[in-house]
């Protein structure tokens, strides 16, 4: 990397700092292979940034710039430029050592508690999500968990002095965890028919409510799910099976849903042409799992994403399950991993990037890297998909630098130096 | 009042199954008491004989019943705390632990269930040995008749056998926790009693007692599934015991094992019923193996029979008789022939009890405990006539001596009504004709109708009952008739209501007789094959994989060896091993499949230091602190399809760990990923012992819940006194075979006590055992480190070992491993100070470090996680591959077969469609001993024919349930797998704690 001797400079007082304190109003970077994160790709590209914002996307062979335009010019040549990609569906934040239960702040108590919100749990300041960061994952969907509910999610920056500043949309969408119809903690579920009445029930209430002039006394739950009906909060339905989806595109149709997701959707690859015609986005399962059933092909999980762009399903890659937080950091691997089986490089990006925003709704400002959209937005020195080659050198948050130190690159170098002797 | 009998019964003009290879046609058995006095074709008897006509009858001898527990009391639990128990609850004289109870005697609390027994004899069975089914020793069983008069009468005999198995029952004690727990505990107690029958100074311990005074009575063992047959078998043939083995049905897909089992079997035929397979979301959900499984289990007694396994058949598991002589027939219809079935349920049983002198066969000085078919029950849907248990006589149907079969005119007071009846095998059938007149509207005409009403008819020796309703012109309501029938005549007459409630007088003539319909209910041969696959389930080979001269060429080879890689290389296998690796042409075998390998990349099998696949009933034995007596090995799961899944991502062979869940865990198994293999052959021949340790929150049990704080230790400064504790025990056990060795020949008595925990701790001591340990804080890892220097034991190998970077100088001292993630943390609190460059680290002071998954799905793209290394840290790429192949090899001193493609060097390897650590490299074929175990090509073909089979067993499925047979509905079992704190022996899906 060649960069401006007084860039080089600010670097070292960056890595021991979160978000630089100085402004830098101009940048440009040059040269660089961009990856817009849409599809498209620009082999030498100028990005230029200026007050947070992307303002300038070209090809540097056929496009001139003045110099004195840009207070920091940074030469990238051989390097890649990436939107900063998603960890969308993640308790990240919310959780910084699973089994100490002090730590954990993804669960609440209830079944039905779309008035709990993630966002004012998420801790800035988590060790872990400084590790997820450095891989290249700028954005993340901190999200709760448990009960028929969980709660809102909230999708934060993963930089930030506080909870506020990190957000950029509160309460983006509800998560619904629909039933199980085949087995419920390892039985038969004689229930799921009542389950889904349930929850039946539980919408036509906070819909009436929604679409009523007044009421008699508000109600924090119903509250909570109105923008469900008559604004953009997102409805999160997390679902794998078959006979789960089949009922969700219903239950969809029949609440009218705007903004429908399923987050899981293992066997959404059975049915492709009613998710497409039914214009449901799907965030697929942590495609690092085993396939479900004994059966089914070795390497199904691996996949689905491929299946999936083949059917014309929206979709875009999620990490839940073990130890989800500290591995959000390899989410880039998860799309890397989907291209031996079928996606192109920058369809495995978009995956990770593009489609995630869209599928969060924050798209207009974020997933690309396109004039007028937020410059968050990172640079490796190799395939970032890769495990051998992500290496992030620079990333930046609202058009700021971001420090990509961690507590781990710390013990590393502690633990170097007194090895040296 | 005493009952008043007489002497002698004669059973004449009876077709006589005498014994498995004998039957009478036109037989007599004369009896006196329980006794059978005679049994031939002529026979003359005495004056005071009640003499019973059997003509179209069949005689069969009693079944005996060798795996129940009629008359006893189910088992109930002691009481339950959540603390752990970790003594023995049970008071008085005992073993120290309550799972082993052999003096459990059942003759003691024996009493006759009436309802329970009925259930038996209508199957066929007179005899039975009942035990109470819990625990691992079990205790005696007690031989008894299935009669019905009183406990004094019909105990034959307490103490004729003696139960064991691998589950703890309703033991709560913690020890054992696990199968491999339970073998270790009994194969224990069987040491003990080994030197308890010999040693002079002992204290008094009534188990071993009872266990001793067993040890000539046939010895059963209840098994849950077929691989555990041959652990059962396993653990008789270490102490010289002829185990008879109670089976579970699907011994048929373990047979070229079994089959060379000397081992008796016992085997249930409560073969599985048919899902409900109208819906196809839930038809995609039923496991393949379930349904090979349902169409084959009827085969298993054949199968059993035509590998000359020798079996008893147990009615374990049917519901009644319908279902046991379905299932029965099933087998016949399979190819089991009559004779063997007959055997297994009689003759074999009797002579495994040492009863043959009084059961099994109906001969003179028997017991008079037979059964009365009304045709030959074995190739005949028969009926359960009369049962003589002991001679004494019990019921079960009579057989109508009455033929009313033929067309009648029935006269209602006054009224003529036809009517019909019919037998079609012994179902009796009455259809009532009634005319009623309507009037059309359009035309004014008259119209009659004939109807047929329900009759409900019943008939019991000459009283007929029948019930209807009329609705016609001259009646409307319930008819109730009752006569006395004169069948030869052909005559009813009888008393009667009419629907006015009017009593009458009735009666009906016979105007012609009609056939009796014997319907054809004699068992069917099926032409059926089975079609067992290796294993038995999805991806399962049709027959066991063999070794294969292979060349591949053109390759980029990484060899791990000092040519590091090679261009355009061929690399030959014959016989399972590599037998040439060199650039540029080289003549190929005649035989050899030749794979291209153009611009792939071929190198050596990973191998995992760290997995818990293939693993069945429990990964820990967290019971105790020190488990060092329990092994992985006894327990290896040849099916588990993590083996298929592992080799797609090309993996070879790996080291399956005990659980993390206390210091001292239990021993490893070193394997290759053998699909379509037995267990046995999973194991790597002459393989190096290993050790599970481990330190830490798990087994200070910190995430373990509330109630686990009483097991020691729970602080680390604990854990470092159960090594000393442990070491000092084995030095002091050492030491006593020492001195006891030095004895001379003739001074020898057994009193010395054979420990398998401080058997397996000397191992240790004496170099002969190398210590995997898992460990994550620097703290405990210097603890350990100093524990083994002082008492002069090696640490091989530190597993997981996140801080290793902290302490990295100190491991390179001692020559100590490091297998460690690549890049897991924050799942506990001892893993905060976990870096991803932990390995790069390590290997810069010059300590050997491999990459492992401890995990089933990270076990399937090591290449993926070693690769990491090069991202953190910097290491080289040839480095980070050895990291999963070499090193792993060098750690677990198997370097010498594995780890490098090396002329000489067991032909374990795998063909990358690219560098294997890039992100997008696949498994194109993956070898293990020069057996082509996964392909890209056969993974399709395997695919199709899946789902090829599962088709057809479904169409026959759905066959069978619109043939009758009641389907039951699927249930999706959750797959689960083992992970090092996983506790018990279902394994778990919550978190992974590590």
């Amino acid at each position: 990397m060649q960069i401006k001797n007084t860039l080089f400079l600010l670097m070292i007082v960056l890595s021991s700092m979160s978000i630089a304190q100085k402004k830098y109003n101009s940048i440009l970077l040059e040269n660089g292979f961009l990856h817009v994160g849409n599809g498209q790709t620009i082999e030498t590209a100028l990005v230029g940034i200026k007050s947070g914002k992307i303002v300038l996307v070209k090809n540097a062979l056929a496009y001139t710039y003045k110099k004195e335009d840009w207070d920091t010019i940074i030469d990238l040549k051989g390097q890649h430029i990436y939107p900063g990609f998603v960890a969308p569906n993640c308790i990240l934040g919310l959780s910084e050592i699973e089994s100490v239960r002090a730590t954990n702040d993804f669960d609440e108590v209830g079944t039905f508690n779309p008035h709990v919100r993630a966002q004012i749990a998420f801790n800035t300041e988590s060790k872990v999500v400084s590790t997820v960061k450095t891989n290249g994952i700028l954005i993340t969907q901190s999200t709760p968990r448990g009960g028929i509910i969980s709660g809102s999610s909230a999708v934060m920056f993963t930089d930030g002095w506080n909870w506020e500043d990190a957000t950029i949309k509160a309460e983006d969408g509800i998560h619904l965890n629909w039933p199980r119809s085949i087995e419920y903690k390892g039985k038969k579920n004689e229930n799921y028919e009542s389950q889904k009445i349930e929850i039946n029930h539980f919408f036509e209430n906070a819909k009436t409510y929604a679409l009523a002039n007044e009421v008699e006394k508000s109600d924090f739950r119903l509250e909570a799910m109105k923008n469900c009906f008559v604004g953009q909060k997102r409805v999160y339905i997390h679902a794998n099976h078959l006979q789960q989806i089949l009922d969700i595109i219903d239950f969809v149709k029949k609440f009218n849903l705007k903004y429908p997701v399923i987050v899981g959707g293992y066997d959404s690859y059975l049915t492709t042409q009613k998710l497409r015609d039914a214009a449901i986005p799907v965030m697929l399962l942590r495609t690092h799992s085993l396939p479900e059933n004994d059966e089914d092909p070795v390497n199904l999980p691996y996949q689905l994403p491929f299946l999936l762009q083949q059917g014309g399903v929206k979709f875009c890659i999620q990490n839940e399950g073990d130890m989800e937080a500290m591995n959000a950091r390899n989410i880039p691997f998860l799309a890397g991993t989907a291209m031996a089986y079928g996606l192109t490089e920058e369809q495995a990006i978009q995956s990770i990037s593009l489609n995630s925003c869209e599928i969060l709704g924050i798209s207009t400002s974020f997933g690309s890297i396109e004039e007028g959209k937020n410059a968050t937005l990172f640079i490796s020195e190799g395939n970032a998909l890769d495990m051998r080659t992500n290496n992030v050198v620079l990333a930046f948050i609202n058009g700021q630098f971001i420090s990509l130190s961690n507590s781990q690159t710390d013990l590393y170098e502690k633990y170097s130096k007194k090895l040296k002797h | 009042m005493e009952e008043s009998v007489v002497s002698y019964y004669l059973f004449e003009n009876a077709t006589i199954i005498v014994s498995p290879t004998k039957t009478i046609d036109k037989g007599s058995i004369l009896i006196k008491g329980n006794e059978i006095i005679e049994i031939g074709t002529t026979i003359t008897a005495p004056a005071n004989t009640v003499v019973i006509d059997c003509k179209g009858k069949t005689i069969v001898a009693a079944f005996i019943e060798t795996y129940t527990n009629v008359g006893l009391p189910e088992p109930s639990s002691p009481e339950f705390s959540f603390q752990p128990q970790m003594e023995s609850s049970k008071k008085g004289a005992y073993y120290w632990n309550e799972a082993i109870h052999p003096e459990t005697d059942p003759s003691l609390i024996y009493t006759i269930n009436s309802k329970a027994n009925d259930e038996l004899v209508k199957m066929g069975f007179g005899i039975a040995v009942t035990h109470v089914q819990d625990g691992v020793s079990r205790g005696t069983g007690a031989l008894i008749s299935l009669g019905f008069t009183n406990e004094n009468e019909q105990l034959i005999q307490p103490n004729i056998a003696s139960y064991y198995s691998f589950k703890s029952g309703v033991s709560n004690q913690t020890y054992p926790s696990s199968q491999m727990g339970s073998i270790a505990l009994l194969r224990q107690a069987f040491y003990d009693l080994q030197w308890y029958a010999h040693a002079t100074k002992k204290d008094l311990n009534l188990s071993l007692d009872a266990l001793d005074r067993q040890k000539h009575l046939p010895m059963i063992f209840a098994t849950d599934e077929k691989w555990e047959v041959l652990r059962a078998a396993k653990i008789g043939d270490e102490f010289n015991i002829p185990f008879i083995i109670m089976g579970s049905g699907n011994e048929y897909a373990a047979i070229n094992q079994i089959k060379n089992l000397k081992n008796h079997l016992i085997i249930p035929i409560n073969f599985p019923a048919p899902y409900d397979v109208k819906n196809p979301l839930i038809i995609k959900d039923i496991p393949l193996a379930d349904l090979k499984n349902w169409e084959l289990a009827p085969s298993n007694p054949v199968i059993l029979k035509e590998n000359k396994v020798n079996f008893s058949i147990s009615s374990f598991g049917n519901k009644n008789e319908e279902e046991f002589w379905k299932n029965l027939h099933k087998a016949i219809a399979r190819g089991l022939s009559v004779s063997d079935a007959l055997n297994a349920l009689t003759l074999e049983p009797a002579k495994l009890l040492k009863i043959d002198h009084q059961f099994g066969t109906l001969e003179k000085g028997k017991k008079a405990s037979f059964m009365i078919y009304d045709s030959n029950p074995f190739s005949n849907e028969a009926k359960l006539l009369e049962a003589w248990l002991l001679g004494q006589r019990k019921t079960y149907h009579t057989q109508p001596t009455h033929d009313i079969t033929g067309k009648y005119n029935m006269l209602l007071n006054g009224k003529q009504y036809p009517f019909e009846i019919t037998n079609n095998g012994g179902k009796i059938q009455l259809k009532l004709t009634s005319i009623k007149s309507n009037r059309d509207e359009k035309s004014g005409l008259i119209r009659k109708d004939t109807l047929y009403p329900v009759v409900f008819l019943q008939l019991l020796e000459n009283d007929l009952t029948l019930q209807f309703n009329l609705e016609d012109d001259f009646f409307k309501g319930s008819v109730n008739l009752h006569a006395k029938v004169n069948s030869k005549l052909g005559i009813f007459e009888g008393d009667g209501f009419l629907p006015n409630g009017k009593w009458i007088q009735w009666s009906a003539i016979r105007n012609e007789k009609l056939e009796t319909k014997t319907s054809d209910k004699s068992v069917q041969i099926e032409n059926f094959k089975p079609n067992i696959w290796f294993p038995n389930m999805a991806y399962g080979l049709d027959s066991v994989p063999q070794k294969e001269t292979i060349a591949f060429i053109n390759a980029t080879v990484w060899t791990n060896e000092k040519d590091s890689v090679l261009n355009n290389a061929t690399v030959i296998v014959t016989n399972g091993i590599i037998v040439f690796v060199g650039e540029g042409f080289h003549p190929i075998p005649l035989n050899a499949k030749i794979i291209d390998a153009k611009g792939k990349y071929l190198t050596s099998g990973i191998i995992d230091e760290h997995s818990h696949i293939a693993i069945s009933k429990g990964v820990n034995e967290f019971g105790q602190a020190s488990s060092a007596e329990v092994s992985i090995g006894d327990v290896l799961n040849p099916d588990d399809i993590s083996i298929y899944r592992q080799l797609a991502g090309g993996v070879t062979a790996a080291q399956l760990l005990h659980g993390s869940a206390n210091p001292i865990g239990g021993q490893s198994a070193l394997i290759k990923l053998k699909w379509g293999h037995s267990a046995d052959e999973l194991l790597i021949p002459n393989a190096p012992k290993f050790i599970k340790f481990a330190l830490g929150e798990n087994v200070k049990q910190s995430n373990f819940g509330d109630f686990n704080t009483t097991r020691f230790p729970q602080t680390r400064m604990g854990v470092e006194q159960v090594y000393y504790d442990a070491f000092n025990r084995a030095l002091a056990y050492q030491t006593a075979w020492k001195h006891f060795k030095k004895l001379g020949e003739g001074q020898h008595s057994h009193h010395i006590h054979k420990d398998l925990e401080l058997e397996v701790l000397s191992e240790i001591l004496n170099g002969e055992r190398f210590i995997t340990c898992h460990s994550y804080v620097q703290s405990e890892i210097l603890m350990l480190m100093k524990v083994a220097d002082s008492m002069n034991f090696k640490i091989n190998t530190f597993t997981h070992i996140l801080e290793g970077y902290k302490v990295a100088d100190k491991m390179a001292e001692r020559g100590i491993a490091g297998s460690t993630f690549a890049d897991w943390w924050a799942y506990k609190y001892e893993v905060n100070d976990a870096i991803p460059y932990n390995a790069k680290m390590m290997m810069d002071q010059g300590v050997v470090v491999a990459i492992n998954s401890d995990d089933a799905e990270m076990g399937r793209r090591l290449n993926q996680e070693a690769a990491k290394s090069v991202k953190y840290g910097g290491m080289s790429e040839l480095d980070a591959w050895k990291m999963v192949t070499l090193n792993p090899a060098i750690i677990l001193h198997l370097d010498a077969k594995m780890g490098s493609v090396k002329i000489g060097k067991d032909a374990d390897l795998v063909l990358w469609s690219e560098n294997p650590l890039s992100v997008t490299a696949k498994v194109e074929y993956t070898i293990v001993d020069g057996e082509i175990l996964y392909s890209l090509e056969q993974d399709e073909a395997l695919q199709a024919k899946n789902e090829a089979e599962k088709g057809r067993i479904i169409s026959k499925m759905l066959e069978s349930t619109e043939n009758g047979e009641a389907p039951k509905p699927f249930v999706k079992k959750r797959k689960r797998f083992f992970h090092c704190d996983t506790e018990g022996e279902n394994g778990s899906s919550e978190e992974n704690c590590h």
